[in-house]
């Protein structure tokens, strides 16, 4: 296998020392159990491909893919080696070798003809205000909740501009396809109408402070707890648990901010034995939702037990791909109720 | 090496899903935390004893190699299988199956996580000590093949002094009850004991039981910094000799500052050694009088004590950069690794400063990087050779600089490995220092194992030379 996007790694796979400290809150190592599954495993995986020691192979393959990219290994090392971006450029080189699912394949033709990742014509709820606005791809197809949450933005004094954006490009970086990513942020790019501008999704907002240095964006959270003591809020008083979203909490460091909100809002939150920066993911980043649904699932029902045993009615997120993994669950269950807090903060003003 | 493994046979043992032969895994299991790699020909999950004892019976009739595997965090190579064989991934053997705090003692499956235990005591007000500073993922089985020990053995001791008893699967799959559940035992051979660091050549532990004592009430964490190591090592010396009662007694040289400073911005002061010392206790009296008592110690030698904290929150900020040294070594200068070489040996107290400035100078000497600190209060230097592992003519400096340190470590009265066992690396200086033993322990391994199938080519019978007992794992060029 020809190896492009690796070799750039192989200084940050030497630091690792392979300790194995990953092991404690990697979430698809605790569904699956061997190493290989764990972080170290993958570490292992990736530099046996570097150096050839390792046939790629649809095994090997999977394994790669199997990865939420949480981060949570990377928070746990000391060493901060980043695990989740040696795994991007060992999917990078298994895309470039012909390892392709289809399942990948077909969800990025949906971004390229659609701009968004339902392969859907979605009409964004244009507004001509001041301050670009960027939705995401999955507010944008709730655009009863898209609605909503730009209100909340007007009740705090922000003037919205509601553009025709395209999905930011994560996954076409986060699945392997480097090359199409750098045309699809052309086009991202042209689409913007400032390098300032506010955003409503977690896993956006971690990415394109990531991939795009020169954008200077701000997640909605930051907007809200800035401005909502200035405004008349009514106090919810609820009980709830407040799942971080790894994007938010390792990727961000934005633990404080969510839970500022829940206070000023009249809501107790009840913590999940993990929070903040050790906050267990719900499984559904990385791609894995489409990649292995069954273990996207596994890992989210083991934390949507844990809220459950707290004895709260309702887990509350930011992140649209919690709220969509976790709350499949929950449907299913009916014991617990997921919502976006950003859905608190509009009851809250209403 | 034995004939091959048989994979149909193993399948009905422990059930298809717990044996793998798929080379992904195989390669992943043939390393640890060490600089060693060798493939397995398979990685079985037992889940049962009798698991373990129908593997064992097969492994012995055909002789295939057995490598019990913890969480593989080993840094010499424990679970780097030679000569291929069968990797028993122990991890899933993770139940606590009881704990009786009414006598003190609990009984775990050999795969229960050192946290984990700790987490399941704490409710009762009691703690197992010994833990290592890998102990989030370390297991109990690990522990005890390793006689590991860590930040607090200097008061609490070492895994050896917490195992009452175990049941041993021998290496014909024979299945025996060893120790008691007794804090006392006269009645013979103390086997469980042996076992204790016998790095999984004498048998595979499926359970043990392991005292527990009770949580301290308090904790008291100091930090003192020196501008001399010397001056450090004295005050480490002087705090042990006029009996003083540490709970904890560390030592970090300006590499080791600098390695954490870097990586985790931890804003450490930048002197040439920093002491931490930490007593605890029942009585609020009897910890300060243990904390004024090494404070006084320290400013004797010219030390500057910067904090001093019963504060948890406190006391972790001041911690945090010896909690997180080891991996963030790695990052002290671009393209260094941070290797697992010469990594633990035990000094005499009086040596603890002279020793650590003879690492700086055989590092010094040999072109690579090396760091002097460790639970210095339990004699333990911890060093570890920063290098580019890509070069050859790097491994052949530490080479030389492994075995000059240990030269001088064996000169002074001091050992091999204080907490990090034998197993390959570091077994050609062991056994130079230790020939009068070797014949003994190949005895009690003849009479243990006699088809040597246990973890074979470790300790005792590991190659002379580290560096081409096994490949290296690191992707080493011309």
């Amino acid at each position: 296998m020809d190896i492009q996007y690796l070799k750039a790694w192989e200084a940050e796979l030497n630091t690792c020392i392979r300790c194995a400290y990953c092991f404690e809150g990697c979430p698809v190592f605790k569904q699956l159990g061997w190493e290989v599954d764990s972080a170290r495993g993958k570490a292992v995986l990736t530099y046996g491909l570097l150096t050839g020691e390792l046939e790629p192979s649809d095994y090997v393959v999977r394994k790669i893919y199997e990865c939420s990219f949480c981060k949570d290994c990377t928070e746990r090392c000391s060493a901060n080696v980043a695990i989740p971006d040696i795994l991007a450029a060992a999917r990078a080189d298994l895309v470039s070798a012909g390892f392709v699912y289809d399942e990948h394949r077909e969800l990025l033709d949906k971004i390229k003809q659609t701009g968004n990742i339902f392969g859907k014509e979605l009409t964004p709820p244009i507004r001509e205000g001041e301050t670009p606005i960027l939705l995401g791809c999955r507010f944008l197809e709730r655009s009863e909740d898209a609605q909503r949450y730009l209100e909340i933005l007007e009740k705090i004094g922000i003037k919205p501009k509601v553009f025709d954006e395209i999905c930011c490009g994560m996954p076409f970086g986060v699945l392997g396809y480097k090359d199409e990513l750098i045309h699809h942020q052309q086009e991202f790019r042209k689409r913007l109408p400032a390098d300032e501008f506010i955003c409503l999704c977690t896993t956006c907002i971690f990415f394109i402070k990531k991939s795009y240095p020169e954008l200077n964006p701000k997640y909605v959270i930051e907007v809200i707890r800035e401005r909502l003591p200035n405004v008349n809020v009514k106090k919810l008083g609820l009980k709830v648990t407040y799942h971080d979203p790894c994007n938010l909490a390792r990727g961000l460091g934005m633990v404080k901010e969510p839970r500022d909100i829940l206070r000023m809002i009249g809501v107790e939150v009840v913590e999940l034995p993990t929070k903040g920066k050790e906050a267990e993911c719900c499984g559904g980043g990385g791609g894995l939702l489409v990649t292995n649904l069954e273990l996207a699932e596994k890992i989210a029902e083991r934390r949507l037990n844990e809220a459950i045993a707290l004895g709260v009615d309702m887990l509350v997120t930011l992140c649209p791909t919690c709220e969509l993994n976790l709350g499949n669950i929950a449907k299913r269950g009916d014991k617990i109720e997921v919502k976006n807090l950003l859905d608190l903060v509009w009851q809250a003003l209403k | 090496m034995g004939k091959q493994v048989d994979i149909k046979l193993l399948e009905s043992i422990v059930g298809k899903d717990n044996v793998s032969n798929n080379p992904a895994i195989r390669y992943v299991y043939g390393t640890d935390a060490s600089v060693h790699q060798s493939m397995p020909d398979v990685v079985v999950q037992p889940r049962t004893i009798e698991h373990v004892q129908e593997i064992m019976r097969y492994a012995n009739a055909e002789l295939i190699p057995v490598i019990p595997r913890g969480a593989g965090s080993g840094m010499s190579g424990h679970t780097v299988p030679i000569d291929g064989g069968i990797i028993l991934d122990m991890k899933r053997m993770n139940r606590i199956l009881e704990i009786r705090p009414e006598d003190m003692y609990c009984r775990v499956e050999p795969g229960v996580v050192d946290d984990d235990l700790n987490r399941a005591l704490k409710p009762y007000g009691m703690f197992y000590p010994p833990s290592p500073a890998s102990s989030r993922i370390a297991t109990i089985g690990g522990e005890i093949g390793n006689n590991a020990s860590g930040i607090r053995s200097v008061k609490y001791g070492a895994t050896r002094d917490y195992v009452l008893g175990m049941k041993l699967v021998l290496a014909n799959g024979y299945l025996v009850n060893l120790g008691a559940t007794t804090r006392v035992e006269a009645a013979g051979y103390q086997i469980h004991r042996l076992i204790v660091g016998s790095e999984g050549t004498l048998g595979i532990i499926v359970e043990a039981t392991m005292k527990f004592i009770p949580l301290p009430k308090l904790r008291c964490l100091g930090m003192a910094t020196f501008d001399r190591i010397e001056y450090a090592g004295d005050a480490i010396a002087d705090i042990i000799t006029t009996g003083a009662e540490p709970s904890m007694l560390e030592l970090m040289d300006h590499i080791a500052i600098k390695a954490v400073n870097t990586t985790l911005n931890m804003g450490l002061p930048d002197v040439e050694a920093i002491v931490l010392f930490e007593a605890d206790g029942k009585v609020k009296e009897a910890v300060d009088y243990e904390m004024q008592t090494m404070k006084s110690i320290c400013e004797k030698h010219h030390g500057e004590v910067k904090a001093m904290s019963y504060d948890a929150q406190e006391r972790t900020r001041i911690y945090a950069g010896r909690k997180k040294l080891f991996a963030a070594l790695s990052r002290y200068k671009e393209g260094l690794a941070c290797t697992a070489l010469a990594d633990d040996m035990a000094v005499p107290y009086s040596k603890m400063a002279e020793c650590a400035k003879k690492i700086h100078e055989v590092a010094e000497k040999y072109g690579v990087i090396m760091t002097a600190y460790g639970h210095c209060g339990a004699g333990v230097m911890h060093t570890k050779i920063l290098m580019d592992p890509t070069k050859k003519e790097q491994w052949e400096a530490a080479k030389h600089a492994v075995e000059e340190i240990y030269n001088y470590v064996h000169s002074v009265g001091g050992i091999t490995s204080g907490e990090h066992g034998i197993a390959i690396s570091k077994a050609p200086s062991w056994k130079k220092a230790r020939k009068d033993l070797l014949p003994v322990m190949r005895t009690i391994k003849r009479a243990l194992d006699p088809n040597n199938i246990l973890n074979p080519h470790k300790l005792m019978d590991a190659p002379e030379d580290w560096l081409t007992a096994t490949p290296l794992r690191y992707w080493v060029k011309a």
